[in-house]
């Protein structure tokens, strides 16, 4: 049996405007269901004279729990919300329960930005992304809707605290890491050393719990970059990952010893800054052979760069 | 400079100072001999460097019988592998028992093109069921994708009357008062959906409904939604991310109204999104992801000479690097972000990286190709073709119209190599994203079977070769009669 749309309010004196998918024969048309057929008929005809209404407002609602990628139907809904001075407060705990039913949607976050900036109070928010981070703990439209929320309220002081709880629970989650780096230098403020040496130890601390993991090696080589400081500061914990025996011109490997491919590639790297581009080139030929043989394309171009680059200037 | 010999069959090079892709059922009448539809083969029998047709059995699924070793793939895992487990970790271990299940050593599948093709038809012959009202305001990409899809895979199947379709279905979204488009009939203006159905009316290749377009509202409206730190918002009122830029910079280039005051900022605001990690997030700050990274890169090749722009706006080693790390063994696939899993549409979001990147950075040799265009065939072949038809992120998961369009674009990438060719004289803004030609990746990059050759892209518009092209000609030739 269709479903009618049904509504608290009368919509007697309301024509609704008929879906027109374009011509006679369109493409990838929607076999809608009656209510919501019946809904965007409304909401097309309410939205043409832009009615602001009780029942505009319960029909947005009606249509996004319907339809929560329905873009302009949050649009309209803020809206109405601002012109008819609704409780802003109630709004974010309806919209709590959207996000509770429809985890994947991400209109919801920019609905929110919306509102709590009109509503310019903070309170609710780092309890719910917590919650929604709970089920998804990489949605990217969540950490990005909480790095908003830090600027805007300046509530820098909870994010380092944070990103280290969710990078206890999951060491390999890469948002929580590119949070961490928003955490310390997202302010634009100058960093201190000592801040830049604690960051250094907590990266190479996670390094050492899983010696593979790209998140924490991104996060040490950012944090060195963005501190102007040379990677050969980190020669020694990576020869500690990759024992590499080196000589004057070439590298020796006791294979058991390599637990870090990273740890390959960021000596190679230091090798080839010294210009010692002998050394980085038998680093590269074994991450191409044995270590990281999926990139070999890359190290190989990485060798013939550097190896260009000496020609060059010799 | 290209050291290749041969050059893409695709495109018309002689006569015409635009030298424009063809398209592959252009009906235009060329002055140039070497305009060809996608005569893969024509291609094979020009020149020895070419790739050599493998024979295969039509009755087995097993295109190419060869050891791993000889078809250039990794199989094997990973010789070191963290103990830890975590969250993280044990979804990573389940995808690749996933994929291994599929992947057999020696055995790559054809691309099953009758399948896909019929599985990409369904929008244009039926009505989808309820269960794709959640898509209700993605219209245009539910039109656009299949076209795309199609448009390589089986360009003769959008026979007349699906193409004299597209005009009408488009149309019902467009918001006359801005001259842009929604998600659907009766929805706000949004670059997405503007972007979508400016691709699709391109496939459409109908004149008649080109002239409809009022670009000086189009402009107008793009200019509303314009940021003063150089982005793009969605729609009034709506998120600025750099896809929201690729779809105002896209759009703009085939109506052929880039300005330097639509432009003004941009590259800087991209240039802000680049990541620690070296790749780009959606805004600044914010994670980096092999979609935005795509956006972020054909925009810059919208923007300007992308041999300039790119290495202008981006820090290109940290990106080289960050590119490298998306692509897993022994999957073969690409994931969107650090740590996270293959997917089949990132063959496309990152394998588009590389294309633009190779073509605009690199001269043509077979040392510059920096990743296994190999084993991306394989991930796409093994594990992303649905055995219902179309195409999917990963093995469990089901075919879908937005993964069918970017698994096939990628494969696309994989099988033919794109160069930016400065196009002498009269190159100018506007045009920057309509001088990429295209020519087939050789064999011992990658062996290709001749069964499951797709056409070739645009690889900043992610239309088939030559046909943005034509579009944009159309309005440059309208803006030249009116100058
Ligand atoms: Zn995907």
């Amino acid at each position: 049996m269709p479903l009618a749309y049904l509504s608290d309010y009368s919509w007697d004196d309301v024509i609704p405007i008929p879906q027109d998918d374009g011509g006679e024969n369109p493409l990838a048309p929607i076999a809608y269901q009656d209510d919501y057929k019946t809904a965007t008929g409304y909401l097309r005809a309410v939205m043409s004279f832009e009615e602001v209404s009780e029942r505009a407002l319960q029909l947005t609602a009606d249509l996004i729990f319907m339809n929560p990628a329905h873009y302009t139907v949050w649009t309209y809904r803020a809206r109405l919300l601002f012109a008819l001075k609704k409780d802003l407060e109630e709004e974010l705990i309806w919209v709590e329960e959207v996000g509770r039913q429809f985890p994947k949607n991400y209109q919801i976050w920019n609905h929110r930005e919306v509102i709590v900036d009109k509503y310019d109070n903070p309170s609710r928010e780092l309890p719910f992304i917590e919650e929604m981070l709970e089920l998804d703990s990489k949605n990217y439209h969540v950490w990005s809707y909480r790095q908003w929320l830090v600027r805007r309220f300046d509530l820098w002081i909870t994010e380092l605290a944070y990103t280290d709880r969710m990078i206890e629970d999951d060491v390999r989650n890469n948002s929580a890491w590119n949070h961490r780096f928003f955490a310390v230098f997202g302010k634009g403020d100058d960093v201190s050393q000592s801040i830049i040496d604690d960051e250094i130890d907590y990266a190479e601390s996670a390094i050492l719990k899983a010696p593979q993991n790209a998140s924490a090696w991104n996060y040490l080589l950012g944090v060195l970059k963005c501190a102007k400081r040379p990677v050969s500061e980190i020669e020694e914990f990576c020869n500690d990952l990759a024992a590499v025996q080196t000589t004057e011109h070439s590298v020796d490997v006791d294979t058991d010893q390599i637990t870090s491919a990273r740890a390959l590639e960021v000596l190679a790297e230091i090798y080839d800054s010294r210009d010692e581009v002998d050394k980085a080139a038998d680093a590269w030929t074994l991450l191409a052979e044995k270590y990281d043989p999926i990139r070999e394309n890359y190290w190989k171009f990485k060798k013939s760069q550097a190896i260009h680059r000496l020609a060059a200037t010799a | 400079m290209h050291r290749r010999v041969h050059r893409t069959v695709f495109r018309s090079r002689a006569g015409s100072r635009s030298s424009n892709w063809s398209s592959p059922t252009s009906t235009s009448t060329s002055t140039s001999t070497s305009t060809a539809s996608l005569v893969t083969t024509s291609c094979a029998k020009k020149s020895p460097r070419t790739r050599k047709p493998v024979s295969t059995n039509p009755n087995t699924r097993v295109a190419i019988a060869m050891t791993a070793e000889q078809n250039n793939v990794h199989n094997a895992e990973v010789s070191v592998v963290d103990s830890l487990i975590t969250e993280s970790s044990t979804a990573q271990d389940e995808v690749v028992r996933l994929c291994t299940g599929l992947i057999i050593d020696g055995q790559l599948p054809l691309l099953q093109r009758q399948l896909h093709a019929d599985f990409l038809k369904i929008p244009m012959s039926f009505k989808l069921p309820p269960n794709y009202t959640g898509l209700d305001a993605s219209k245009p990409w539910l039109i656009y994708w299949p076209l795309q899809a199609l448009g390589i895979l089986d360009p003769d199947s959008l026979t007349g009357d699906i193409l004299s379709r597209i005009g009408p279905s488009i149309m019902a979204c467009l918001n006359e008062t801005e001259g842009a488009f929604g998600g659907g009939n009766g929805q706000i203006s949004h670059l997405a959906a503007t972007y979508a159905c400016l691709n699709a009316l391109a496939i459409a290749r109908d004149e008649d409904v080109w002239s409809q377009i009022n670009r000086e509202r189009l402009y107008k409206w793009l200019m509303s939604i314009k940021r003063p730190d150089g982005g793009f918002s969605m729609h009034v009122g709506g998120e600025e991310d750099v896809r929201a830029v690729y779809c105002a910079l896209a759009s703009a280039a085939l109506l052929n109204i880039i300005t330097p005051e639509l432009t003004e900022g941009t590259a800087e605001w991209i240039s802000r999104c680049q990541t620690y990690e070296g790749g780009i997030g959606g805004a600044p700050d914010n994670e980096a992801h092999g979609g935005y990274a795509f956006c972020a890169l054909a925009s810059l090749c919208i923007l300007g000479n992308p041999v300039e722009m790119i290495p202008k706006y981006l820090d290109v080693d940290n990106l080289l690097r960050w590119l490298s790390v998306r692509q897993y063994q022994p999957e073969g696939g690409f994931s969107g972000r650090t740590n996270k899993l293959v997917d089949g549409c990132y063959s496309w979001w990152v394998g588009g990286c590389w294309s633009i990147l190779e073509g605009a950075l690199f001269g043509i040799t077979k040392e510059e190709i920096l990743w296994s265009k190999a084993d991306l065939q394989k991930f796409i072949l093994c594990c992303c073709q649905s055995p219902k038809g179309g195409l999917r992120d990963k093995p469990g998961k089901s075919s879908d119209f937005y993964h069918s369009c970017y698994v096939l674009s990628g494969l696309s990438e994989v099988q033919h190599r794109y160069s930016f060719s400065l196009k002498l004289p009269g190159a100018g803004s506007g045009e920057w994203s309509f001088m990429w030609t295209c020519e087939l990746e050789l064999p011992d990059v990658v062996m290709v079977d001749e069964k499951n050759m797709v056409g070739p892209i645009n690889p900043v518009h992610v239309l088939p070769a030559g046909i943005g092209e034509r579009m944009h000609d159309f309005y440059a030739a309208l803006d030249a009669v009116a100058a």
